[in-house]
C-alpha cells in the first residue's frame, strides 16, 4: 500500500510538472505578444519596456523562467518575499464580497511561503495570497453543486432505470436531455433575470458571494442559484449515466443469480446493483469535481462569485501569466488528488476491484 | 462547467457478434430494433432535416431576400441601436446590428454542425486509433497514452482555449495549418475531447484483444496491424458511433461556450453559440434573440442524445432498453 | 460580454486650460442635488478593474485612478474643482496655496504649499515640499515605470540626468541634488524648466507630481508596490492605513482596504481638515467608499436600478440606455456628460490601399457613423466625431467644422466614389476599388460587444466602395495594433482621450517621434520614414509619408488663444491632407446612478463622476 501511494504521489507530481511545461509553451513560448508593454505607459520606449520586462522576471531565458518557476513552486518563495506580499489581516465586511477570514492580524495570510507561486503581473500581489482567498469561494461553489447533482441526478437515475418506459422515465430523461442540451450561461442568466429581478423572492438570492463565517444565512441564500443551475448540467449527465448503468447491471448474471437466491428485490438493486453501477459514476465525479476547481468560469462569471475559475479567465484574458499558470498548478493538484481518493472509493463500492 | 462534461464513461462490456438470431443480418437486426425507438428515430429526422436546411441555406436566403449578413439597422433597429422583433419580412425578428435572425439562425446550422462534427470526427478519428493501440499493445504503450490522457483531462480546458486562441488567433500557428476563426476552434475542441473517445476505444479493445476470435486470427499468422483494424475495429463500431454521437451536442455547446467568453468563431461568421452568447445582452427584452437560436441549438443537441441513445439501444443487444 | 473585455487604459485625467468654452455639446446635465447631507457608504461596482501600475501614483496610467486619487485620496500642487464642462478643466491652487509664481521667461515655478496638509494615518505629519521633491525623485527612476514620466523627464531641469544615473535605487537616500527643483523650505519648491511648456500646470496636476512620504515609499523601489501602501493626504484614505505599522519597511503589511483585483474601500483620513480646502473642490458626502468587482455588467445596472448599489461604473448596454433615456422616471438617473475623448477607425499610411489619401477620404465619406453610433447605444453616446480633438476641448470653435459631413451622418457614396475615382486603386475609374489590394484588407478589432456591433456596419459601408475587409476580433487587439511590425492596414479598436484639456495630448498621436516598435499609438505611422520603418521593421509604402512634426513643435511653444488657434490648424490639416483616421464618435461619459444618489456631478478633468462632491440618502439605500 505504501509503495502505492508513493508511486501515486510521485504521478502526481509527474502530472502537475507536465501541465505547468505545457501551460508554458501555450502561455508564455506561443503567444506573439508582450506582456510587459501594458505597464509601461502611453509612450512605451524599449528602455521602460526593458524595464517592466526586469520586473516581471521576462527579461530571463524561458527555460530559466521555467527553472525559477519550479524551483519556487517546490521550494516555496524562501527569500523572495516582497513586503506586498504581506497584507493586514482583518477587514471589516464588505457588501457581497467575501471577506477571508484569516485568523487574526498576526497571522494574516502571506503571499509567501509553499508552494511560491511568483506575483501577479496586474495586481502585483502574490498569485499564493490571492489563491487562498478565492478557494473557499470555489470550494463552496462545487461542494454544494455536487452535492445537489449528485444527489438529485443519481435519483432521478435510479427511479428512471426501475419505472422504465413509464412516465417518470420519460419526464425524467426528458429532464435530462433538456439539462445537457442547455448552454450553462444561458440557465445561469435566464435564472438570475426571473429569480433576481422577475420575481425578486429575495434580495440575498443574487450574485456575489458572503463569507460563511461572517453570514452563513447569506453564504446559503447566494449561493442557492449559482449551485442550482451548476448542478442542472451536471444531474442531468448523473442521470443518464446511473441510469444506462444501472440497466446494463441489472442485466448482469451476478444479479441474475442474486435474484435466483431469493433475496428481496430492494435489497439486489441498492446492494448489489446499484453499487456496481455507481462505480464508473465515482471515477466521473471525482474528475469533475477537480476540474472544476479551475473551470466553473461560467457559473463564477455570471453569478459574480470571486473563484479560483473567474480569476484564472480574467488573467489569461490579461495575459497574466503567473496568475494563471498559478490556478492551472491548484487545478492539475486537484486532480491527482482527486484521482487518488477515486480508487480508494472504487476499491471499496467496487467488489471485483476489491477482491482482485 | 458546460464544456466538455462528456456523458462519457467507461463503456460497459463492448457488443458481441450476434450470431443466434437466424435470418436477420446484424444489420437488418440493427435497423429492425432502431426502427421500434421513436425517440430516436424522431431523432434523426431532425438532424437530417437541419442538415438539408443548413446545405440549402444560400437558397434559404435568396427566397427571404437577406444575407446572413444582410444589415437593414435603420429598419429593424431603434435608434438606441436596440433590436426590433419578428415581423412579415423578418420572420424571427432582427439582431442588434439589424441582420435578419431567421437567416443567421439557418447559416448557424452550417457552423454549428460542422463545429460539431468535424471536431467531433477528428477526435474521434485520433481517439480511436490512440485507444486501439494502447489497449491492444498495453504495457508501456499503455502507459505512455494512458497518462496522457490524464494530463489532457487534467488541464482546465477553457484556460488553455484561451491561450491557445491567443496564441494562434493572429495569424494562426502550426505552420499556417490552424488559421483563425473556424479552423482554430474546431482543433481546440477536438484537441480536449478526444480523449475521451480514446479512453473509451482502449477500455473496450483491453477485453476484445482477450477474446478467442483474436487469439484464433493470431495463430493464423495475421500481423498487428491487421488485427487491429480488421479484427478489433469492427467490434468498436458500436461503442465508437455511441459516443461519438452523445460527444457532438457536447461539442457543440463547447462552441456555444467558447464564444460566450468571446473565444468562438468570428461573427461574420453566424453560429447558434456566437447568436446566444450576443444575445446575453440583450435577452430581456429581446426574446427572440435567444429562443431562436436556443429552439436550434437544444432541437439539435437533444436530437444527437436521442439519436445516440437509440443507437446504442440497437447496437447492444444486451441492454434491452 | 461578461467582463472579459481588456480595455486598455484610455488615456486619462486631465487638467483643464480651456478657459471658456460654453456647454459640452451633449444634454450636459446640471446633475442631481436634492439636498445633500453627509454620511454614508458610496457603493459602486465595475466590471474589470484594469489598473496599469498597480495603483501606485508614480506610475498608474488608468483614468478611473486619476479620477479616484485627484478627489478623494491625493492632494496636488495644482488640482481641478471636479465640476462639469470647461470649469471643470480649469486649474486652481489645490496643495499650493495660490497660483505659482512665474518668472518672466516662463522657466521658473514658485509654489507655496498650504499650511495644515497633513498625511493621513499612519504618518500623522504635515505635507512638506521634500514630499513634493520626493515625488520627482520616483518619477526619475526608472524601476518605477512612471508612465508619463515623459511629460516631466527632460521638462524640469536635470531630472533626466537624475533618472539616467539610475534614480532612487542608486541614491536610495535621494539626497543627490536635481537642478531643476529646489525646496527653499518646508513649504516652498521651486521647478526650473529646460524651456517655456505652456501646459506645465496641467502636468503638475497629474498625480504622480504629488507629494508622496518617503518614510514609506522607500520602501518600494519597484513599479506598482507602493500602490498597496498609498498614504492618504486627501480627505479619504484606503480603509485599514492606520494599522500600518510603519517603524520599518519591515513591519510594513500591504493595506487591507485595497486588493488590485477585487476592492478598493476607502474610509475619512481623520487628519483631513477641511479648512485647507475648498467646499467647490471636494464636499466629501460620505463617510465611506467601496468600489467592487462584479464581472456580471448586467448585475451591476440591476443592483443598481434595486437600490444596491449607488452608480455602475461600467459601460451601459443598449437595453439599459434606452430603458434609462426614454423612461422619465429614471430620466435623472442617467448622467451625461462629455467625455472629452474620440473613437475613431485608424489606417495605416504604409499599407494599401490605405496608402493612397483618396482611399482615406472615401472611407471618411462612406462611413455610416450614424450606424457606428446606434452599435454604441445611440445618442446618448455621444455626437458624431467629424475631426480628430474634441470639440469641447476647442472651446466648440470646431464644432460646425465637418469636411466629410454627410446626410443623416449615414455616408455619402457619391462623394465617396468620387474620391475613389482619384485612387490608383480604382483602375477602371468606376468608383470601387478593384484592385487585388481591396479585397481581404484585415481590419483588426476588439470582441467586446460595442465593437462586435460595429464590425458588421464597418464592413457594409467599405464594401459600397469596393473594399473587403477580412475582420479579425482580438481580446488583445491594442497590443496587436500597436506593433509596428503587425502592419494592421485598418482597426476600429482605438479611442483616445484627453490626459488634460490641452490639444497636445491628442497630437501626440501623429508625432513620429513617438512610434515605436511596441505599445506604438501612432497607429496610422503619420510621419514615418523610410529609415524609421526599416529600424522598425515596417514595410509597405514608407516613402514620401507627410510628417507633421514641426508644426506639433510650433504650436507646443504657444500659449493661450494662439495655442488653441495652432491645434485647431493642425486638426484641420491632418483631416484634409493627411487623413489618417476616420472619427466617428466624440464620446460621452455615461452613468448611471441610483435613487440614493441625493447628489452627483461630473468632473469633467477625470472624466468620471466627481467623487468629491457626490452625496447619498441612506434612506434610500438597500
Amino acid at each position: 500500500m505504501g509503495r502505492y501511494v508513493i508511486r501515486r504521489l510521485l504521478w502526481t507530481v509527474l502530472v502537475v510538472l507536465v501541465v505547468t511545461l505545457l501551460t508554458f509553451v501555450v502561455f508564455y513560448v506561443m503567444p506573439p505578444g508582450n506582456p510587459s508593454v501594458r505597464f509601461a505607459g502611453k509612450q512605451p520606449t524599449p528602455e521602460l519596456i526593458a524595464q517592466v520586462e526586469k520586473q516581471l522576471g521576462l527579461d530571463r531565458s524561458l527555460p530559466e523562467q521555467y527553472a525559477h518557476f519550479l524551483r519556487r513552486l517546490f521550494l516555496g518563495d524562501g527569500t523572495e518575499c516582497p513586503l506586498v506580499y504581506r497584507p493586514l489581516c482583518s477587514i471589516e465586511s464588505v457588501e457581497n464580497f467575501v471577506v477571508l477570514d484569516t485568523g487574526g492580524c498576526a497571522t494574516g495570510v502571506s503571499g509567501c511561503g509553499w508552494p511560491g507561486l511568483g506575483m501577479s503581473f496586474d495586481s502585483r500581489t502574490a498569485v499564493r495570497q490571492e489563491l487562498i482567498e478565492r478557494t473557499p469561494r470555489t470550494l463552496s461553489l462545487i461542494f454544494g453543486a455536487a452535492v445537489i447533482w449528485l444527489v438529485v441526478g443519481v435519483s432521478i437515475g435510479v427511479i428512471s432505470a426501475l419505472k422504465r418506459r413509464t412516465i417518470w422515465d420519460r419526464l425524467a430523461m426528458g429532464f435530462a436531455l433538456f439539462g445537457i442540451s442547455a448552454p450553462v450561461f444561458w440557465l445561469g442568466l435566464v435564472a438570475l433575470w426571473i429569480f433576481t429581478v422577475k420575481l425578486p423572492f429575495s434580495d440575498s438570492l443574487g450574485t456575489g458571494y458572503v463569507e460563511f463565517g461572517n453570514d452563513p444565512v447569506g453564504w446559503f441564500t447566494h449561493l442557492i442559484l449559482p449551485w442550482t443551475v451548476l448542478a442542472l448540467l451536471y444531474a442531468a449527465f448523473y442521470a443518464r449515466m446511473t441510469r444506462g448503468n444501472l440497466i446494463d447491471t441489472m442485466g448482469e448474471d451476478y444479479i441474475r443469480t442474486a435474484r435466483a437466491k431469493g433475496l428481496p428485490e430492494r435489497r439486489v438493486i441498492f446492494k448489489h446493483g446499484l453499487r456496481a453501477s455507481l462505480t464508473p459514476i465515482v471515477t466521473m465525479f471525482g474528475l469533475d469535481v477537480a476540474l472544476l476547481v479551475g473551470g466553473a468560469v461560467i457559473t463564477e462569471t455570471v453569478f459574480n462569485i470571486q473563484g479560483l475559475g473567474n480569476y484564472a479567465v480574467q488573467s489569461a484574458v490579461s495575459a497574466d501569466l503567473p496568475a494563471m499558470t498559478g490556478v492551472v498548478v491548484i487545478v492539475a493538484f486537484a486532480v491527482a488528488f482527486m484521482n487518488l481518493v477515486v480508487d480508494i472509493v472504487y476499491a471499496y463500492l467496487d467488489p471485483r476491484v476489491r477482491y482482485s | 462547467m458546460a464544456t466538455v462534461a462528456p456523458e462519457i464513461h467507461e463503456a460497459g462490456p463492448p457488443a458481441e457478434p450476434e450470431t443466434d438470431v437466424v435470418g436477420l443480418s446484424p444489420r437488418q437486426l440493427f435497423w429492425a430494433r432502431f426502427k421500434q425507438d421513436k425517440a430516436a428515430v424522431a431523432g434523426l429526422v431532425i438532424i437530417i432535416v437541419l442538415i438539408v436546411l443548413a446545405l440549402a441555406a444560400p437558397l434559404i436566403a435568396k427566397l427571404v431576400g437577406h444575407g446572413p449578413n444582410d444589415l437593414f439597422q435603420r429598419e429593424m433597429t431603434d435608434s438606441f441601436g436596440v433590436p426590433k422583433g419578428p415581423n412579415a419580412d423578418f420572420w424571427f425578428g432582427a439582431d442588434q446590428a439589424g441582420r435578419d435572425v431567421f437567416v443567421r439562425a439557418i447559416y448557424g446550422a452550417r457552423t454549428s454542425l460542422i463545429v460539431g462534427l468535424v471536431a467531433t470526427g477528428i477526435a474521434v478519428f485520433f481517439g480511436t486509433i490512440v485507444g486501439i493501440l494502447a489497449g491492444y499493445f498495453g504495457g508501456k504503450i499503455d502507459t505512455a497514452i494512458s497518462r496522457t490522457i490524464d494530463v489532457v483531462l487534467s488541464m482546465p480546458i477553457l484556460l488553455f482555449a484561451i491561450g491557445i486562441v491567443a496564441a494562434c488567433g493572429t495569424t494562426g500557428c502550426l505552420n499556417g495549418l490552424i488559421e483563425p476563426g473556424l479552423t482554430l476552434v474546431i482543433f481546440v475542441i477536438a484537441l480536449f475531447s478526444w480523449p475521451y473517445i480514446a479512453r473509451i476505444v482502449r477500455g473496450n479493445t483491453l477485453s476484445i484483444r482477450e477474446k478467442e476470435f483474436i487469439e484464433a486470427s493470431r495463430s493464423l499468422g495475421a500481423g498487428n496491424t491487421r488485427i487491429m483494424f480488421r479484427e478489433v475495429l469492427p467490434n468498436l463500431v458500436a461503442p465508437i458511433v455511441v459516443y461519438s454521437t452523445l460527444l457532438i451536442p457536447t461539442n457543440i455547446l463547447f462552441e456555444a461556450a467558447l464564444s460566450f467568453l468571446g473565444l468562438g468563431v468570428p461573427q461574420r461568421t453566424p453560429s447558434w453559440g456566437g447568436m446566444l452568447s450576443d444575445a446575453t445582452q440583450y435577452f430581456r427584452f429581446a426574446w427572440w434573440l435567444m429562443f431562436f437560436p436556443g429552439i436550434f441549438l437544444i432541437l439539435t443537441t437533444l436530437s444527437f442524445n436521442l439519436l445516440g441513445d437509440g443507437l446504442r439501444d440497437a447496437l447492444d443487444p444486451r441492454s434491452n432498453r | 460580454m461578461l467582463a472579459l473585455s481588456l480595455l486598455l487604459a484610455l488615456g486619462a485625467a486631465g487638467c483643464g486650460g480651456d478657459d471658456g468654452g460654453d456647454e459640452a455639446g451633449t444634454e450636459a446635465s446640471e446633475g442631481v442635488d436634492e439636498g445633500a447631507e453627509p454620511g454614508g457608504t458610496f457603493r459602486t461596482q465595475t466590471d474589470a478593474f484594469e489598473w496599469t501600475g498597480n495603483f501606485d501614483p508614480t506610475g498608474e496610467y488608468l483614468a478611473t485612478f486619476l479620477g479616484l486619487y485627484q478627489n478623494l485620496l491625493g492632494r496636488t500642487l495644482m488640482g481641478y474643482n471636479h465640476v462639469p464642462d470647461a470649469e471643470g478643466n480649469e486649474l486652481i491652487p489645490d496643495l499650493a496655496e495660490a497660483e505659482p509664481e512665474i518668472s518672466e521667461d516662463g522657466l521658473t515655478y514658485t509654489f507655496t504649499l498650504r499650511e495644515g496638509v497633513m498625511w493621513g494615518p499612519p504618518l500623522d505629519r504635515a505635507v512638506t515640499a521634500q514630499d513634493v521633491e520626493y515625488a520627482f525623485r520616483r518619477i526619475a527612476t526608472p524601476a518605477l515605470v512612471a508612465q508619463y514620466g515623459f511629460y516631466y523627464l527632460g521638462v524640469i531641469k536635470g531630472l533626466q540626468e537624475y533618472s539616467d544615473a539610475g534614480g532612487l535605487t542608486e541614491d536610495p537616500e535621494g539626497e543627490t541634488p536635481i537642478e531643476g527643483i529646489t525646496v527653499q523650505d518646508e513649504r516652498t519648491i521651486q521647478f526650473d524648466l529646460e524651456a517655456p511648456t505652456g501646459d506645465f500646470l496641467y502636468r503638475i496636476a497629474m498625480p504622480a507630481a504629488g507629494p508622496i512620504p518617503e518614510e514609506v515609499a522607500k520602501c518600494f523601489l519597484t513599479a506598482g508596490e507602493y500602490g498597496r501602501f498609498v498614504i492618504s493626504s486627501g480627505p479619504y484614505m484606503i480603509e485599514g492605513s492606520d494599522q500600518l505599522d510603519i517603524t520599518s519597511c519591515d513591519t510594513m503589511q500591504a493595506i487591507s482596504g485595497f486588493n488590485p483585483n477585487q476592492r478598493l474601500i476607502l474610509e475619512r483620513n481623520p487628519n483631513y481638515d477641511p479648512e485647507t480646502d475648498t467646499p467647490e473642490a471636494r464636499e466629501n458626502f460620505f463617510d465611506r467608499f467601496e468600489m467592487t468587482l462584479n464581472t456580471n455588467a448586467q448585475d451591476i445596472f440591476d443592483r443598481v436600478r434595486q437600490g444596491q448599489l449607488e452608480l455602475a461604473y461600467a459601460s451601459e448596454p443598449s437595453e439599459v440606455v434606452r430603458e434609462y433615456s426614454t423612461n422619465a422616471d429614471l430620466e435623472d438617473r442617467y448622467q451625461i456628460n462629455s467625455g472629452d475623448r474620440t473613437w475613431y477607425i485608424t489606417m495605416n499610411l504604409t499599407q494599401p490601399p490605405f496608402d493612397d489619401i483618396h482611399v482615406r477620404k472615401a472611407a471618411n465619406w462612406i462611413m455610416d457613423k450614424e450606424g457606428l453610433r446606434r452599435a454604441w447605444g445611440g445618442e446618448p453616446k455621444g455626437l458624431i466625431a467629424n475631426h480628430i480633438v474634441p470639440d469641447t476641448m476647442f472651446n466648440n470653435n470646431l464644432e460646425d467644422y465637418a469636411p466629410y459631413a454627410t446626410e443623416g451622418d449615414a455616408g455619402n457614396l457619391e462623394e465617396a466614389q468620387n474620391e475613389m475615382r482619384q485612387s490608383k486603386y480604382d483602375t477602371d475609374q468606376d468608383g470601387m476599388c478593384d484592385a487585388p489590394q481591396c479585397k481581404g484588407v484585415l481590419h483588426v478589432t476588439r470582441t467586446t460587444d460595442v465593437w462586435a456591433n460595429m464590425a458588421p456596419i464597418i464592413e457594409e459601408s467599405f464594401a459600397k466602395i469596393g473594399i473587403e475587409l477580412n475582420t479579425r476580433q482580438f481580446e488583445d487587439s491594442y497590443t496587436i495594433i500597436q506593433t509596428v511590425k503587425r502592419q494592421v492596414p485598418v482597426s476600429s479598436t482605438p479611442g483616445w482621450g484627453k490626459d488634460y484639456a490641452d490639444a497636445s495630448t491628442f497630437m501626440v498621436l501623429f508625432d513620429s517621434r513617438s512610434i515605436l516598435p511596441e505599445g506604438n499609438v501612432n497607429y496610422s505611422l503619420v510621419g514615418l520614414t523610410p529609415e524609421t520603418a526599416q529600424e522598425l521593421g515596417a514595410t509597405g509604402t514608407v516613402e514620401g509619408i507627410t510628417s507633421v512634426d514641426d508644426a506639433i513643435d510650433s504650436c507646443n511653444e504657444l500659449m493661450d488663444e494662439e495655442r488653441l488657434d495652432c491645434w485647431q490648424e493642425l486638426d484641420q490639416q491632418l483631416m484634409e491632407e493627411i487623413v489618417p483616421w476616420v472619427p466617428y464618435l466624440q464620446g460621452n461619459a455615461d452613468f448611471v446612478i441610483s435613487d440614493a444618489v441625493s447628489k452627483y456631478v461630473f468632473d469633467q478633468a477625470s472624466g468620471d463622476p466627481a467623487w468629491a462632491h457626490l452625496a447619498i440618502d441612506q434612506d434610500l439605500q438597500q
